[in-house]
């Protein structure tokens, strides 16, 4: 025999004798029976000793078979199968394998009826980077990793298959069909100062859905500009908008309800006082006694004025409506609503003041909305202060800047509050005025305020008056002003 | 007179409380007037009334507490008590849950019939 014939004959019975054995995996052949057939070294080092064992047995230590047989599934469709098990070795252990099966004819151009398996462990790092893999494509959120440019580097199967197709495109031209960025953009918040950062946002689907969803960023890695990259989490909360939103109308009607019970009552004192006076002019005339006559007359004057400014009152509460936002300054307002009732706070023995504090920026308010507010609240101020123990009544009115809100305060020294009339004091047709009231008046300056979607409140003890504050967060003022500008430039595309 | 029959008005309201009071004196009764529950049950103490014109909705202490009140105290629950209010059904309904209330001698609804009102009112107090 040649040099190179001895040399064929080595290979020849190492692949034949030895390969199997040298293979960095553990290998197996399982038979059409299911039974291990043959297996390497590494596979008896790992399983132990299993030949002519049903695979289950050598593989998983269970008598049970499989649910799924991946080699089953492997002859049937006469194709290579991979799939990451979890294994039981010979000492009872789990360990994480990826297996590999190929279907096997023992004779040349047979039906394959065999299965080779190549079991290799998956090594920690491997394994973290599959379980990652797999929570970043099946968490239930959209989740992408965007660039300083904003655009989306990396993003998770539910985005694309919510918002389409998103590597290399920009975040907003993905979520929301823009072409320019979001003004109030939390991952450019993100960029600029490396916090976090969440925001309520809509956008539309590739089916052009109308999503919303609650979106944090985080910052993911920083270079030597900052943070480079951002990593933006959204979960869909369009359900959940929906089901507040029908929580909302029914607090709706249920609010109707007590309004119009409550007119009901209000409009039935007024009618009770209209014949209350014309039972007085009436039998005045006819006894000839002017005085029963001049009150009867006056309570038919009192009830006509009441059922009119009650009417206005009401049209106000009910005319649900956007504010029309000017740029205002909002000391000018207070020195204005004074002036409007400086010499009926007088007449009442009432002083009216302007709060010294730091004057705040001007702001965008509708300005008949806020006027109604300050003159409903300083004149609630004044009847208050009037009935002040000794005299003495004074009103302050302030506006100043706290925290990034815009805080109007009305502050008086009258006769303030106890806790179940504080508890009632915003509610429905609630009034202490006796007839003097139709208890609209600070629910209506409730609903200004919330048009501006701000807050009011009322710090106040029995004895030691009242002080009624507004708060207006400017960043709202300003989204405010944006939605408007949006409005308009809509208007003026249908005209 | 002085067998005119008393009659206590607990009503806020100003001008029903008037119309009440006149109408009431032009038929031959006496009144008082009180502006809440908390006094109309001092002044029912105190003058013994041959009847009580009662609202139900007011301000500080409401109607309801003071029915309550006058048909649970022994020297009151006797005094006849017309119950004159703009709201109908949390009345009926607060009778209802307090089943040991008796219900009101007389019920008239905002705004009431004068004719009606006094009948009911002298028949009540025996005139």
């Amino acid at each position: 025999m040649s040099a190179a014939g001895t040399k064929d004959a080595a290979m020849q019975a190492f692949l034949s004798e030895s390969l199997f054995d040298e293979l960095p995996m553990g290998a197996a052949l399982i038979g059409p029976d299911k039974r291990v057939r043959a297996v390497n070294k590494r596979f008896e080092d790992v399983f132990g000793v299993f030949r002519g064992r049903i695979c289950h047995e050598a593989l998983k230590q269970t008598y049970q078979p499989c649910l799924s047989c991946e080699a089953d599934l492997c002859l049937t469709e006469n194709q290579v199968r991979v799939s990451d098990e979890i294994l039981v070795d010979r000492h009872g252990r789990d360990i994480q394998v990826s297996v590999y099966y190929k279907p096997i004819a023992l004779e040349k151009g047979g039906k394959p009826d065999h299965v080779l398996i190549l079991a290799s462990k998956l090594t920690e790092t491997k394994r973290w980077k599959r379980e990652f893999d797999r929570l970043f494509e099946h968490v239930p959120c959209y989740i992408s990793i965007l660039d300083r440019d904003l655009n989306i580097v990396h993003a998770n199967g539910k985005l694309e298959r919510t918002f389409g197709r998103a590597d290399g495109a920009s975040c907003y031209k993905v979520y929301k069909g823009r072409n320019i960025p979001c003004t109030d953009c939390p991952a450019m918040q993100t960029f600029k100062d490396g916090k976090e950062h969440s925001s309520t946002q809509e956008g539309v689907t590739h089916d052009g859905e109308l999503t919303r969803y609650v979106v944090t960023v985080s910052p993911l890695s920083w270079g030597p500009d900052g943070v480079d990259r951002v990593i933006e989490i959204s979960t869909d909360v369009t359900e959940l908008h929906r089901l507040e939103k029908e929580v909302l109308d029914n607090e709706r009607l249920v609010a109707v309800g007590q309004t119009v019970a409550g007119l009901a009552h209000t409009i039935k004192n007024l009618l009770m006082g209209l014949e209350g006076g014309m039972y007085m002019v009436d039998s005045g005339l006819k006894k000839g006694d002017e005085a029963r006559l001049e009150r009867g007359w006056d309570m038919l004057q009192r009830n006509f004025e009441k059922t009119t400014s009650m009417v206005r009152d009401f049209l106000s509460f009910a005319k649900g409506r956007v504010p029309a936002l000017v740029p205002l300054n909002p000391g000018d307002i207070i020195d204005e609503v004074i002036e409007l009732y400086v010499d009926a706070a007088k007449r009442q023995g009432v002083k009216l003041e302007h709060g010294k504090t730091p004057l705040p920026e001007p702001a965008s308010l509708d300005r008949e909305g806020i006027e109604a507010c300050l003159t409903n609240l300083l004149s609630n101020g004044i009847d208050a202060a009037s009935v002040r123990e000794g005299g003495g009544g004074v009103v302050t009115m302030s506006a100043f800047d706290r925290d990034g809100e815009l805080v109007f305060e009305v502050k008086d020294n009258g006769i303030g509050m106890d806790a179940d009339v504080k508890r009632r004091v915003f509610t429905t047709f609630f009034t202490t005025k006796g007839g003097e009231g139709t208890g609209l008046g600070l629910l209506t300056t409730r609903k200004i305020v919330q048009e501006h979607r701000g807050t009011i409140e009322v710090d106040t003890e029995p004895g030691q008056g009242s002080t009624f504050r507004i708060r207006l967060p400017r960043n709202e003022l300003v989204k405010l002003e944006e939605e408007q500008q949006q409005r308009n430039e809509k208007a003026k595309q249908y005209r | 007179m002085s067998d005119q029959k008393l009659v206590l008005i607990v009503e806020d309201e100003p001008d029903v409380s008037s119309f009440l009071t006149i109408l009431l004196e032009d038929n031959g009764f006496k009144t008082e007037t009180a502006a809440n529950g908390r006094i109309g049950m001092t002044q029912a103490k105190a003058l013994h009334p041959s009847l009580i014109t009662l609202d139900i909705s007011m301000p500080e202490e409401s109607g309801l507490r003071m029915y309550h009140d006058l048909k649970m105290d022994a020297d009151l629950k006797d005094i006849p008590v017309a119950v004159v209010t703009g709201i109908t059904p949390e009345f009926k309904r607060f009778i209802e849950q307090h089943r040991k209330l008796p219900p009101p001698e007389a019920y008239f609804e905002k705004p009431i019939d004068k004719t009606e009102f006094i009948d009911v009112a002298k028949s009540l107090t025996g005139e």
